[in-house]
């Protein structure tokens, strides 16, 4: 062998694919060429770092998919499936949001109820007391003082 | 299209689903495109089972019309590539001998290891169609030179010398790669 190892018998060395007698050439050369052993090297690390790549298994929704396609495309759909149906979601999702609807509406009902009944009472009793004040003397700067002299509401106005 | 058995699909699907996807992921080079091929080789396949000859590989037959409809298609799926050219840098200055797995591994270790695995696929995947798929079927696969060219349908010398010109572009691409300082995201 002239020169150096053609580049397709290493590779085909390297792979186990010579027959014998080209086989047999290629170690004679190599034992006395160190740049072809180097580069048998260098193709060797290429595929174990290539073997080494994980495998990427068929994922297991694609194999149902495929059997669901190729096997079963006549049998009847497994009973989940029919929640994808517009029929079903439809109408469920328009009850879903009325039950939201109504109770969000109970909610705020049952909040005006928690507001607590004194201070109503206490700015009933001031309007009641700021109708006693004459209408004259409804003036900013001594309406305050007014109202502080004026007597308690009658128990009447706060019921 | 007939309905298959229900057991004679699974048996199929057993004995050649797994390596049809791994060949399709390496292939494209992502899962969404490897998914489109994997189903496509499967409504192939099935529809023209009458060619399939039983003496032959079931797994070697899905590979080539698998890697038909890769070929029909590179165009349209080299769009949808999702490496991305702008990721940070990956550790410099890795060798090969980083990428083999050693006897005792730190975390540290580990990681670039996976780092450069991930560099030797993004190095395949700037091949050519023909050395990329010979050369996943020999270093991936791990298939013989005469079942590679059944699957290629080119001679077993073609192949042979596709899968060194394919390992030679895939040392440069790697290199460059690591020159660059990519990696896949």
């Amino acid at each position: 062998m002239n020169g150096h190892a053609d580049g397709p018998e290493l590779s085909a060395y390297l792979d186990g694919a010579l027959a014998p007698e080209p086989r047999a050439r290629v170690e004679l050369h190599m034992s006395s060429c160190g740049d072809c052993r180097a580069e048998l090297d260098s193709l060797r690390h290429l595929k174990l770092a290539l073997s080494a790549a994980p495998r990427k298994a068929m994922p297991a929704d694609l194999a149902y998919a495929l059997e669901r396609r190729f096997v079963h495309a006549d049998a009847p759909a497994p009973w989940y499936a029919i929640l994808t149906r517009p029929a079903v979601w439809a109408p469920a999702g328009a009850l879903a949001l009325a039950t939201l609807t109504v109770s969000l509406w109970l909610r705020s009902a049952a909040t005006l109820e928690e507001i607590p009944l004194e201070p109503l009472l206490a700015a009933h009793a001031r309007y009641s007391a700021e109708a006693l004040v004459p209408e004259d003397n409804l003036v900013a700067s001594n309406y305050s003082d007014q109202v502080s002299d004026l007597p308690d509401a009658p128990e009447s106005d706060l019921q | 299209m007939d309905r298959m058995e229900p057991q004679a699909f699974a048996d199929l699907l057993r004995q050649a689903g797994d390596k049809a996807f791994n060949f399709a992921y390496r292939l494209a080079g992502n899962e969404q495109d490897a998914r489109d091929l994997v189903q496509e080789a499967f409504a192939r396949a099935l529809e023209h089972a009458g060619s399939y000859d039983p003496s032959r590989a079931f797994d070697s037959w899905l590979l080539r019309i698998l890697h038909n409809i890769f070929l029909d298609g590179t165009r349209r799926l080299a769009t949808r590539k999702t490496v991305s050219l702008d990721a940070p840098a990956p550790v410099e200055d890795s060798s090969w001998e980083d990428i083999l797995p050693a006897k005792e591994m730190s975390a540290a270790d580990e990681l670039i290891r996976r780092e450069s695995i991930d560099m030797v696929q993004l190095a395949l995947e700037k091949l050519p169609a023909h050395y990329k798929a010979a050369v996943i079927l020999c270093d991936v696969e791990g298939m013989s030179y005469d079942d590679i060219a059944r699957i290629m349908d080119v001679p077993v010398g073609t192949i042979r010398s596709r899968i060194h010109q394919g390992r030679v572009l895939a040392r440069k691409a790697y290199e460059e790669l690591e020159r660059k300082g990519e990696r896949r995201q």
